[in-house]
């Protein structure tokens, strides 16, 4: 062993104080420190941790003894490497005769002769929550009661401006169509409207419109990054997302409270008064929590607790910007950098996001689950028999769950299927031996401590490559993210199923017993935890006879939910820097201290308590928020137009009184977004010309005071809708599970679904499945949205793929086709074809272009392409 | 004035639209954006599935001497995490060129460019899994729906030609794990996504009119002109409206410069040669790498080429069957790569051409073994971000250089780790671009390709 910098006498001094355990000189460790130890610091750490930095990496400044005490504790493990977060210096390892340093300085007492500065070794400069109270959207609304017209106009007349003309009403009643229902207004309607329709009336009729819930739900799933699938390696599906789908576009049809809207949304499985739906057969509101679910999800995530952060990470950033328009996420790594969001907050929310799962039910009404019962309690007596056994197990091996007992392990039973508990040592989905039973049975969660779980079943024959689709499954979970099926064979025996646990191993786990199938049943004898590869032996007391359950057509369809739960309530430790592997103290579960006055006492995960606050003491913020956001549907842009961000750098509104009041009227008109829109619409900002006079657009070039009513293009969506409904193609069928995309041989990769029906089989674009790896390229190319967060204003640009599918896509060119054949009976066909297409008689020179087309070969499919291309067509006045 | 970046947006969303982009972003290419560019242009060979360091272009003996023991410390998790036994290399490695570095003879032709190649060996990314590595190594994130680097190099430099799109990705019948979101714009406006050319006769979708529509397309532009004109008057002059009506015209450029560049008639049989265009094995690579030549020479900014589909392999992604698997994929891309240098550099195009190699991860030293004990040929290695080896080339990098070193498994880079933050901000000033100014506000924050990470890797400038 060569070391150079030891062959002096402290050298020496140093060796026998750490073989001998005796105490070094103060002037011995001094000379230790600035000779082995301060040199490498400044050489190799103070880079990044010096006092000197503005922001010292992780806070930490190792140039002073404060600094370098507070990190003492790790310091050996983060300079050898052995820690794969740990690393230190970043750039490379140090020398071995280097780290023997540190640890000898280390052990010796680490001895740091430099001034106490005082100062802590991390930098914290907090954050003033009074000061922060003061800015505009933290403040309560303020007064005044000046209606859209009276505030704008007051606003353009301090600038010199004023309002353009009034547009035409077939102008208003195509933008206001298109506003309330995303579709254009039918021949009849114009007709009606032109002959005197009174305004207000054409808005009733838009608003009672089912056609109105379609297009502003998909609004709101821009903000809930709403998906079907999960994106990442194989794209699997999110089942029932479709049903949240449908919960919106009932909450907007219905005008359902906006407070209460996010009330749902938070805690719609624990609010004590649940609605139901309007056919009383089903529970409405714990729908709502699904939208915590809809972020993407790794396919084999090797790094489980830095995911689930990410999850929560994602959450609190959709949470924060689309109901508050707060960018809370930012405070994930440090305080908020320029508002008054500090860390804390963050991990108050995060224990409370942490506190909940997510589950597979059934969320049957009490009147609908008691139909169930009383259907099949008429079954016969179920003879089936699962013959008594005896597992001999192995040494080391533990029987999980052998079903005398669902407390044992906490088991969570809904629908009827499970409702009866278990019976000789089974739990069947066949309740009383009746396979329409449909319901989910959801375990405990616990540390998986095995390599090989063998399960014993005996299920209709299963699917493996239905994954998580297969309708009848026992599914192991390990930490959310990766999910193992056991799967039946269909023999009228029981058998064993395994899986070898190569990522679950030591990861938070939970099994589900699903049985959503009315033809199909799952039970289940035992579950086994085992070294061994193969399943334990069993030996035959009694032999079984298990048939097919009986069946009871009688039994009436249940519905499922991926639904919100609390999970082991409690509160998460800061993460230093954010990092999951570097934790500071716990942080108790609370919300944004800015928006709070008094934090109110937990049960559970707090969602209940949260939800309370957001429409409390965070209720002017919530409120504004979203009028902003309904006015920037209907205008282009919001009165503030940072719709997903009121913070320091968002931009301040304009009018903020207009927004202020327009908010405490929404507010005081029960939270009705539907009177917001009727007052938006029928004001007459809304009413003016889309013509810009050119003297006032220099004055206020950004139209903030809209001196006039802006061109909107529409959106991806809204083209696709128009030209169906134009062509005649358009299927009104609403609700229910989502059509698959159609897929061209241009799409491909892993988790590529059997393509659906080029039209989409005519439904509306909401109802196309949203699948993250397989999103319809004539919506991306129009700036749709890709779910990854809280999206309140789409991006609109102009790129050449929009001209060339317009031009050569199969589906225009199918639709052109279809509009074509639908005017063929026309008389004047060109006036038929554009007052569907635009709402409006062609001009003479329009008719005569279009005879000289027609007469010169083109084809009437021709003509509605070149319709369907047309600017007009994309853009509305 | 308004800055750079809004006028990019405005250019990209609304007035004067294309033209206005085109012209500025050309005002900045020529000097780069902040600082002078050394490459114009990147081709991304994106060896997708992630080749092994130890099999490639980081010999490790020690593997070879401690053949089928125990690897002497507890590995990290992997993604199938069954192995620490471990794994010599099935392939030998060899000394090339002056700088002698050593290269396995699994790459005979690309060894014998190894002079103007500068080897990366201590690469770290941040994720074991595929996707999120994809999604990584593009974007500088592991999550979906970032915008991807070839998005932020038009975002920040804009496209030298005025007919094809700036970024632009090869592909021969294999999408990599994650799939488009790989090269989605992300945040940026959706001109900046990359356009996929896929093999065959109609490499784009939706390019041309299905059989049967084409006749029609003249007259039906002519009379949508004569539309149009007439719905400028209607609606007044808004640039939306002028720079959607424009668009068509770009559109119809791009119908005709597709064709003419999958042209290859004009290209000599010794330049065909020379890329493998004659021999099955290389063929469809070769015609990848060539294109990408002929993409550059158009202009064309990000230019990225993924790994052909081979029967029986899934990519480099040797779980199994590591010695076959590798040596297949090395011989359908060796001949190319060497053929896409040598040509870029005999025609004067490699000074200002970046080429960078590699993988989203490489992989582990041990062995992942059957789960029945069998052949050794079904043995392979699991994913290892850790340490691995990319290459670049051209573009303003030091030829010849071996830069950075894994510790003696192969495992962990502990030399001169380079993150792929750290490449990234290394590409991107090659650009002639300081990777923290090329900022866009998104989500109230500043957003970058690198986030909050990267520096230069000044060590590998020439």
């Amino acid at each position: 062993m060569h070391r150079n910098d030891y062959n002096n006498a402290t050298g020496m001094r140093i060796w026998l104080s750490l073989l001998l355990g005796l105490p070094l000189a103060a002037a011995e460790g001094d000379e230790l420190f600035e000779k082995q130890i301060r040199p490498v610091l400044a050489e190799k750490c103070f880079g990044c941790h010096s006092a000197n930095l503005r922001e010292p990496k992780a806070g930490l400044r190792l140039d002073t003894k404060a600094g370098l005490r507070s990190v003492n504790g790790k310091l050996l493990k983060a300079i050898s490497y052995t820690d794969l977060h740990l690393r230190m210096p970043p750039a490379g390892k140090l020398s071995d005769d280097t780290i023997e340093s540190f640890a000898a300085w280390l052990k010796l007492g680490a001895l740091d002769p430099r001034v106490d500065d005082g100062g802590a070794g991390a930098v914290s400069k907090g954050i003033d929550l009074e000061r922060g109270r003061g800015f505009w959207a933290f403040q309560p609304l303020r007064g005044g009661d000046a209606g859209i017209d009276q505030a704008l106009a007051k606003a353009r007349a301090s600038k010199g401006l004023t309002a353009a003309a009034r547009a035409g009403r077939r102008e208003w009643l195509r933008r206001v169509t298109f506003d309330l229902t995303g579709l254009p207004p039918s021949t009849e309607e114009m007709d009606r409207f032109l002959k005197g329709e009174p305004y207000g009336a054409a808005v009733d009729r838009l608003l009672a419109s089912p056609h109105y819930g379609e297009r502003w739900a998909r609004h709101w799933l821009d903000l809930v990054r709403y998906a079907e699938t999960n994106g990442h390696e194989y794209d699997n599906n999110k089942l029932d997302a479709w049903r949240y789908r449908d919960y919106v576009i009932r909450a907007f049809n219905d005008d359902l409270r906006y407070d209460r809207f996010v009330q749902e949304h938070i805690a719609g499985d624990l609010l004590r008064d649940q609605r139901l739906s309007r056919d009383g057969k089903f529970f409405e509101s714990p729908l709502a929590t699904n939208f915590y679910w809809f972020g993407e999800v790794l396919n084999s995530a090797t790094d489980s607790i830095k995911s689930k952060a990410d999850t929560v990470d994602n959450q609190i950033d959709v949470i924060g910007k689309a109901f508050l328009g707060l960018t809370v996420a930012c405070a994930r790594c440090h305080d908020h950098k320029f508002d008054p969001i500090p860390t804390k907050d963050y991990y108050g929310l995060a224990g409370i996001l942490h506190s909940t799962g997510m589950r597979e039910v059934v969320i049957d009404s009490p009147a609908q689950a008691a139909a169930v019962r009383a259907a099949h309690v008429r079954a016969a007596p179920d003879t089936r028999n699962p013959g008594k056994t005896r597992i001999a197990l192995r040494p080391g091996e533990t029987m999980w769950e052998d079903f005398e007992d669902l407390a044992k392990n906490n088991w969570y039973a809904s629908g009827e299927a499970f409702a009866n508990g278990v019976r000789d040592g089974i739990v069947d989905s066949a309740g009383r031996g009746v396979s329409e039973l449909v319901g989910s049975l959801t375990s405990k969660k616990f540390r998986m401590p095995n390599h090989y779980v063998h399960v014993r079943l005996a299920a209709t024959k299963g699917d493996r490559s239905l994954g998580e689709r297969e309708p009848v499954r026992l599914t192991l979970v390990a930490d959310d993210f990766k999910s193992l099926h056991y799967l039946g064979t269909g023999k009228d025996e029981f058998e064993w199923v395994t899986y070898r646990m190569t990522l679950p191993y030591q990861r938070l786990c939970y099994f589900e017993i699903v049985d959503r199938s009315r033809t199909g049943a799952i039970a289940v004898d035992a579950i086994v935890f085992s070294e061994e590869k193969d399943p334990p032996p069993v030996e035959n007391v009694e032999k079984a006879d298990w048939r097919e359950p009986a069946s009871v057509a009688a039994v009436p369809e249940s519905a499922f939910g991926m639904v919100a739960w609390d999970e082991a309530p409690g509160d998460t430790k800061l993460h230093i820097r954010g990092s999951h592997v570097n934790l500071g103290e716990d942080v108790p579960r609370h919300f944004l201290q800015v928006l709070s006055k008094q934090q109110a006492p937990l049960t559970g995960s707090g969602r209940v308590e949260m939800a309370r606050w957001i429409t409390g003491d965070a209720r002017d913020l919530l409120a504004r928020v979203w009028v902003n956001r309904v006015w920037k549907h209907h205008f282009g842009d919001g009165l503030a137009r940072t719709t997903d961000n009121f913070g320091l750098t968002g931009e301040r509104p304009v009018h903020r009184d207009l927004l202020d009041s327009l908010t405490a009227r929404f507010v005081a008109n029960g939270w009705s977004t539907k009177k917001l829109h009727r007052e938006i619409v029928l004001s007459d900002a809304y009413k003016m010309s889309s013509r810009a006079d050119a003297a006032m657009a220099k004055i206020d070039p950004r139209n903030e005071y809209l001196h006039h009513y802006p061109v909107r293009r529409l959106e991806a969506e809204a083209i696709r809708d128009a030209i169906l409904f134009v062509s005649g193609g358009l299927n009104a069928e609403m609700y229910g599970p989502s059509v698959v995309p159609y897929i061209s041989k241009y799409q491909d990769g892993r988790g590529k679904p059997r393509t659906g029906p080029l039209d989409g089989a005519g439904r509306r674009s909401l109802y196309v499945q949203v699948r993250r790896n397989f999103l319809t390229p004539l919506f991306l190319a129009f700036d749709y949205p890709l779910p990854i967060s809280t999206i309140g204003a789409r991006n609109q640009s102009t790129v050449p793929s929009q001209a060339l599918m317009m031009m050569n896509n199969e589906f225009v060119l199918q639709q052109a086709a279809l509009f074509a054949e639908r005017m063929a009976g026309e008389s004047d066909k060109t006036g038929a074809m554009y007052r569907r297409a635009f709402g409006r008689e062609p001009s003479a020179q329009e008719r005569n272009d279009a005879h000289a087309f027609l007469a010169g070969g083109g084809t009437l499919a021709d003509f509605a392409h070149v319709l369907f291309n047309s600017a007009e067509f994309i853009y509305v006045q | 004035m308004s800055s750079r970046r809004e006028l990019l947006c405005r250019a990209a969303n609304g007035f004067g639209g294309l033209a206005l982009m085109q012209m500025l972003a050309r005002g900045a290419a020529k000097n780069g954006m902040h600082h002078p560019a050394k490459a114009k242009a990147v081709i991304f060979l994106f060896m997708d599935g992630g080749p092994s360091q130890m099999d490639t272009f980081d010999p490790k003996p020690r593997l070879r001497a401690d053949h089928g023991k125990k690897l002497p410390f507890t590995p990290p998790t992997t993604v199938f995490n069954i192995s620490d036994q471990i794994l010599g290399s099935p392939y030998s490695f060899r000394k090339h060129g002056q700088s002698g570095a050593d290269v396995s003879d699994i790459f005979p032709h690309v060894a014998g460019c190894i002079d103007d190649i500068c080897l990366i060996r201590s690469m770290v990314a941040d994720h074991s899994e595929h996707t999120a590595a994809n999604y990584f190594i593009h974007s500088g994130s592991g999550f979906q729906g970032r915008p991807s680097m070839g998005s932020w190099i038009n975002y920040g430099l804009g496209s030298e030609s005025d007919n094809l799109p700036g970024f632009i990705v090869l592909e021969s019948g294999l999408v990599p794990p994650g799939g488009m979101d790989c090269f989605a714009s992300g945040f940026l406006p959706a001109s900046y996504q990359g356009t996929m050319f896929r093999k065959g006769e109609h490499p784009v979708a939706d390019l041309v009119p299905p059989a049967g529509a084409a006749a029609a397309q003249q007259r039906k532009l002519a009379l949508l002109s004569k539309m149009n004109k007439g719905v400028v008057e209607r609606f007044g002059e808004v640039s939306e409206i002028e720079a959607t009506i424009k668009n068509y015209e770009l559109a119809f450029r791009m119908q005709s410069a597709v064709p003419e560049l999958l042209d290859l008639s004009k290209e000599s049989d010794a330049t065909k040669e020379l890329y493998g265009l004659n021999e099955k094995i290389t063929e469809e690579f070769g015609r990848e790498c060539l294109l990408a030549r002929r993409l550059v020479e158009r202009g064309v900014r990000f230019i990225e080429l993924l790994t052909p589909a081979r029967p029986g392999l899934d990519r480099w992604d040797q779980h199994a069957g590591l010695e076959n698997g590798h040596r297949i994929n090395a011989q359908s891309t060796d001949r190319p790569i060497a053929g896409l240098l040598e040509d870029l550099k005999s025609r004067g195009l490699l000074d200002s051409t970046l080429v960078v190699w590699g993988g989203e991860f490489g992989r582990t030293p041990c062995a992942q073994m059957p789960d029945t004990p069998g052949a050794a040929s079904r043995i392979g290695r699991d994913h290892n971000p850790y340490g691995f080896t990319m290459w670049m080339a051209g573009g303003g990098v030091k030829p010849g250089m071996t830069y950075g070193a894994t510790d003696e498994f192969g495992y962990f880079a502990i030399e001169n780790k380079v993150h792929v933050h750290d490449l990234h901000a290394t590409i991107l000033h090659l650009l002639g671009i300081d990777h923290k100014r090329l900022t866009f506000r998104y989500s109230g924050r500043d957003m970058r390709l690198t986030d909050v990470h990267g520096n230069v890797i000044r060590d590998v400038l020439a």
